[in-house]
């Protein structure tokens, strides 16, 4: 197994558990920001499966605007 | 929850989804380049046809432009959507936007926020990127301003009239730029095969309508999505 | 050894999301779970048009072997629709607070008997 082999095992099984973390997560507001990370981490993926267009819409869209909406709807709902 | 019937049916869901998700996923028989292929025809002639240097980017504004076109048409129906269900209410009032020293800063780091989605939009056939990354960065930026100005502030600078008019124009836009094919005697949306001028390859100016639709999405997802973020962020609407 | 491992977390991921769709209660954590699943799926597509050694569909003289651009295109249409969307379903989550006063389907289900 190369170096490279090895980073993108470890940054698959960080994406595993940081999406057991965003179901799992107690509070709303943790599990939207636990959802950019996840993102965040998909974006990392695409870009190592050479796929680099994806990863930069993923970043975009996963990270940044998604956030946004969803901490919109959270500040709306108060967490109810 | 603590029932047990619910927890055994949600366990044989699981069990039987993920089973049919591996034999699906593990049963493929892959070969993506293979001669025959449609992606061999792609990488070997999207250089020629149509002079885009991002192979994704040929792929996606000039063999298959009805893709984007659909999914043009899907962002218009969700702000459609969004904006019917948002019917009245206010913008937040506790938009107020932070201290003065972030105002400041934010704006007068604004004009090199614009680089970033203008340099992606524009180089999009030639690089990574294109009119969607650089279209939702946009409307990233749109939301750092209200964050930092208000929501009520930037919504007034930037009104939902003028977003909708950019929007139903980009839209236009991309169905003119589809018609020019037409009115050459090709098909809707073709590039090369209408005679477009293509150029050379790795040139800014390149590329025919790939270069154009770029723009065009970009336009059109900024407008859209950033409405979007506006309807969602009124606060105290009434119910029907 | 690259692809294998991916499939794997495709499908982990697609039934950690599902996972979550089935159990939580929340409106908006089942739009979150949605989310996850629909990142499966779109590493799936990813996934479809990988090949071992090869680069990144822009066209270089140095490099012969590029992946396949096709799942690429379909993965970047599909990611932009997903943000539509999830949009929608917020939308739809924050209607519901504003005449149930929660977004618990349970206790919406049972205002509504």
């Amino acid at each position: 197994m190369t170096t490279t082999e090895i980073a993108y095992l470890a940054v698959l099984l960080l994406l595993v558990v940081v999406a057991v973390a965003t179901v799992l997560m107690r509070s709303v507001f943790a599990a939207v920001i636990s959802l950019s990370l996840f993102s965040v981490l998909t974006a990392v993926v695409f870009a190592l499966l050479q796929a680099v267009d994806v990863a930069l819409a993923e970043a975009v869209i996963g990270a940044g605007l998604s956030t946004a909406f969803f901490m919109s709807a959270v500040a709306t709902t108060r967490g109810k | 929850m603590g029932e047990r019937p619910g927890q055994v049916i949600i366990a044989i869901v699981l069990l039987f989804v993920g089973v049919t998700l591996i034999q699906a996923v593990f049963g493929m028989d892959l070969d993506p380049l293979r001669s025959d292929g449609i992606a061999a025809y792609y990488l070997d002639n999207a250089m020629s046809d149509t002079a885009a240097v991002n192979a994704v980017a040929a792929v996606l504004l000039d063999y298959r432009a009805f893709d984007p076109f659909g999914e043009a048409t899907v962002i218009f129906g969700s702000v459609v959507v969004v904006s019917m269900l948002a019917t009245g209410g206010t913008l937040r009032s506790s938009g107020y936007g932070m201290s003065i020293l972030v105002g400041r800063s934010i704006g007068f780091l604004t004009p090199f926020f614009w680089l970033f989605p203008i340099y992606v939009i524009l180089n999009g056939h030639l690089s990574p990127g294109g009119g969607f990354q650089g279209g939702v960065s946009i409307s990233v930026l749109v939301i750092v301003l209200s964050v930092a100005f208000g929501s009520e502030y930037t919504a007034n600078r930037l009104s939902l009239e003028r977003l909708g008019f950019a929007e139903s124009a980009a839209a236009l836009g991309f169905i003119l730029v589809g018609l020019v094919g037409v009115l050459q005697g090709a098909t809707f949306l073709a590039n090369a095969a209408a005679g477009v001028p293509v150029g050379h390859p790795g040139e800014l100016i390149s590329a025919g309508i790939v270069a154009v639709l770029n723009i065009v999405i970009g336009c059109k997802v900024a407008a859209g999505l950033a409405s979007i973020f506006f309807y969602m962020s009124k606060e105290g609407g009434e119910v029907r | 050894m690259i692809l294998p491992a991916t499939q794997v977390v495709v499908v982990v991921v697609f039934l950690i999301g599902l996972y979550g769709v089935l159990t939580c209660r929340k409106l908006i954590r089942i739009c979150i779970s949605l989310s996850v699943m629909e990142s499966g799926l779109i590493l799936f597509l990813v996934s479809l048009g990988f090949v071992e050694g090869a680069t990144a569909p822009i066209f270089d003289p140095r490099h012969a072997v590029y992946v396949d651009p096709v799942p690429q295109a379909l993965a970047l249409t599909a990611i932009v629709i997903a943000a539509g969307v999830n949009a929608i379903a917020l939308m739809l989550a924050v209607l519901a607070y504003r005449h149930y006063g929660t977004t618990d389907i349970r206790e919406i289900w049972r205002r509504r008997a």
